[in-house]
């Protein structure tokens, strides 16, 4: 469904994806893990078309996205992926709600009803059915970062792209964010994660482990138990 | 909710932001409306002015002259063949293509004769004309409204011992003083004046004119096409443009004008950077919050698009407020220059459409910079930084 082939990417002199090859299939939970600076948000940037990559290409559903033009990408975005950043990026100046239906705020168009309904629902779903108008500031990180959840599932992704979701969160509220993301999956919504934790990589079909900006395991669906390379094997122990 | 909603709700929430830069540009406004206004004012005053201290076209007949001299003895020129104007030559004046232009054509019949046994001149006007013309008269009395009612200069009327009320006879015609000049200090103090059409009747010659007076000054008069038109109209008559006083109000007039001009321009240019710079502090501020859009599907014009709404609200807020503001301070400034009994000034609507429209393309045109800055910012680049 979604694939890196033979990516790379450098800021300057840094180079921060040396030649990366990955594949994410339809509805497949994918975890990467890797080092700080190992170019594990890189990657989810390439794969989730935040940034283009200087050589190799992105192909979804067969189509090179790569080559794109600046529409198609925002169509993309704004249609097919999600994005989840570690910290939950809400608008400060909306509601809950409101934030939730910023997708589709996109135009001079008026919001319908069906979406503000849509909202509600995906609010309801992440448990914050009651706090629809209350500000950001008015909410705990947890709270907020199911706000940020709710905003990707507002638009009914085919992707899901998570980069440390849980970062900024303490365990408990981790670990229900990371429940969240489980249930979306198994309703068939395909899940890249990039995390530090290993006891949520743990959960992923496949982990795509990290060093340097290269891929240095991944190829297996049990990699995480049985890492094939020493390095690999290093980098989950010290996870 | 749509686009609309993200710079709104951004100005509410910086709402002290957003008073002092909408206060500051309204302040602009507000002068750029009343400097406008008052100029107008004051343009249309010292043209009113100016226009009172006489006429600047003469029209007058053409006239032969003769060197004359004899035996080393010199008579000088003297005048020969000499015509006088026909009330149709004036009239042809109004009929010229600029005829809007012209603001008086006051004709004079001049009359030598005697007025209780005492030499006077008494000269026949056109009365609406002249009292165009000589709006600066003060009377003793009231202006002349029947026939045979004459005003009298001071120093004719004080040579003559007239005083309003008094009849005299002229050609065994019968004329009555219905006022008396203020002093003028002008050649009017020394001679009388009454009804062109009464005094050519009185002296036998109706119809005669001996010269007229054409008052042509507006803001952008062509006073030289003017005088070319009625050139052309009546051919065989000697037309002499006061050159040096209409260039002299024209100058004043359009000195007023460029100044106002010059100062709007300065503090439209102050607004615009002002409004620039506090925008582009905003796309810095607010980098995540661009990332985030973009990476939810904004397009490039949508970011752009909700920068320019912030300043185009802005500007609409100053813009209505400037322009009640300037109307109010233009009312102020021409009570202290008392000037509000020479011009007056009326709201009008599509004013404040102009200034609006203006105003939106000067909040449009100074956002394009922090604009095409947030709608180039690179999402992934954006949330990085944080």
């Amino acid at each position: 469904m979604l694939q890196a082939v033979n990516v790379s990417k450098s800021y300057g002199d840094t180079l921060v994806l040396d030649d990366v090859s990955v594949q994410v299939g339809k509805g497949e939970f994918v975890c990467v893990v890797g080092r700080s600076g190992s170019g594990k948000s890189s990657l989810l940037n390439v794969l989730s078309t935040l940034t283009r990559p200087d050589s190799g290409h992105v192909l979804y559903q067969g189509e090179n996205v790569t080559a794109m033009g600046e529409g198609r990408i925002n169509r993309l975005r704004h249609k097919d992926f999600s994005i989840i950043f570690q910290l939950h990026h809400l608008l400060p100046y909306l509601t809950a709600l409101e934030n939730v239906m910023v997708p589709f705020m996109n135009t001079l168009r008026p919001i319908g009803q069906e979406i503000r309904d849509k909202a509600a629902e995906c609010l309801e779903r992440v448990g914050l059915g009651g706090k629809g108008n209350r500000l950001p500031g008015n909410l705990s990180g947890g709270e907020q970062q199911r706000v940020a959840i709710a905003r990707a599932l507002v638009k009914s992704p085919e992707v899901l792209f998570a980069d440390e979701p849980t970062g900024s969160l303490d365990k408990r509220n981790g670990d229900g964010i990371v429940e969240l993301l489980r249930d979306l999956h198994t309703e068939g919504v395909s899940l890249v994660m990039v995390t530090h934790d290993m006891g949520y990589a743990r959960l992923a079909q496949r982990t795509v482990v990290m060093e340097d900006g290269r891929v240095v395991d991944g190829e297996e669906v049990e990699c995480v138990t049985h890492p094939k390379d020493a390095v690999a094997g290093e980098i989950i122990t010290q996870a | 909710m749509n686009l609309l909603t993200l710079p709104l709700r951004t100005l509410r929430r910086k709402a002290m932001r957003t008073a002092l830069l909408t206060v500051v540009f309204a302040a602009g406004i507000c002068s750029v409306v009343a400097l406008n206004y008052v100029s107008k004012a004051v343009g249309d005053s010292m043209e009113k002015k100016l226009t009172a201290y006489g006429a600047n076209i003469l029209l007058q007949p053409k006239v032969d002259t003769l060197a004359v001299g004899y035996g080393g003895f010199s008579l000088g020129n003297v005048s020969v063949d000499v015509k006088s104007l026909t009330r149709e030559q004036v009239d042809k004046v109004r009929t010229i293509e600029l005829h809007e232009r012209i603001a008086a054509v006051a004709p004079k019949f001049i009359a030598l004769t005697e007025v209780k046994g005492q030499h006077a001149a008494i000269i026949g006007v056109d009365w609406p004309e002249e009292l165009m013309i000589k709006n600066y008269w003060g009377f003793e009395g009231k202006t002349p409204e029947a026939p045979g009612e004459v005003l009298v200069g001071s120093r004719a009327a004080a040579t003559l011992g007239l005083k309003v009320g008094d009849r005299f006879g002229v050609q065994g015609r019968d004329f009555t003083v219905s006022g008396l000049l203020t002093p003028t200090g002008s050649e009017d103090d020394n001679v009388l004046f009454a009804g062109i059409e009464d005094l050519q009747a009185a002296m036998g010659k109706p119809g005669q004119i001996h010269f007229a007076e054409v008052a042509a000054l507006c803001s952008g008069c062509p006073i030289d096409e003017i005088v070319t038109q009625i050139q052309q109209k009546i051919p065989d008559v000697d037309i002499v443009a006061m050159q040096k006083i209409v260039k002299a109000r024209m100058y004043t007039v359009h000195f007023v004008q460029h100044l106002a001009l010059i100062v709007s321009v300065i503090l439209l240019l102050t607004a615009c950077f002002m409004i620039a710079l506090s925008l582009l502090a905003s796309v810095n501020e607010r980098k995540h919050e661009i990332g985030v859009l973009r990476s939810l599907g904004y397009s490039r014009g949508s970011v752009f698009s909700i920068f320019c709404l912030e300043a185009l609200a802005i500007g609409m807020g100053a813009g209505v407020a400037g322009f009640l503001g300037g109307f109010g301070v233009s009312h102020s400034v021409m009570d202290m220059l008392e000037l509000g009994k020479e011009a007056t000034m009326h709201m009008e609507w599509w004013h404040l459409g102009v200034t609006l429209a203006g105003v939106a393309v000067i909040s449009c045109l100074s956002s394009v910079i922090p604009a095409w800055k947030a709608a180039n910012t690179d999402p992934s680049q954006a949330l990085v930084m944080l």
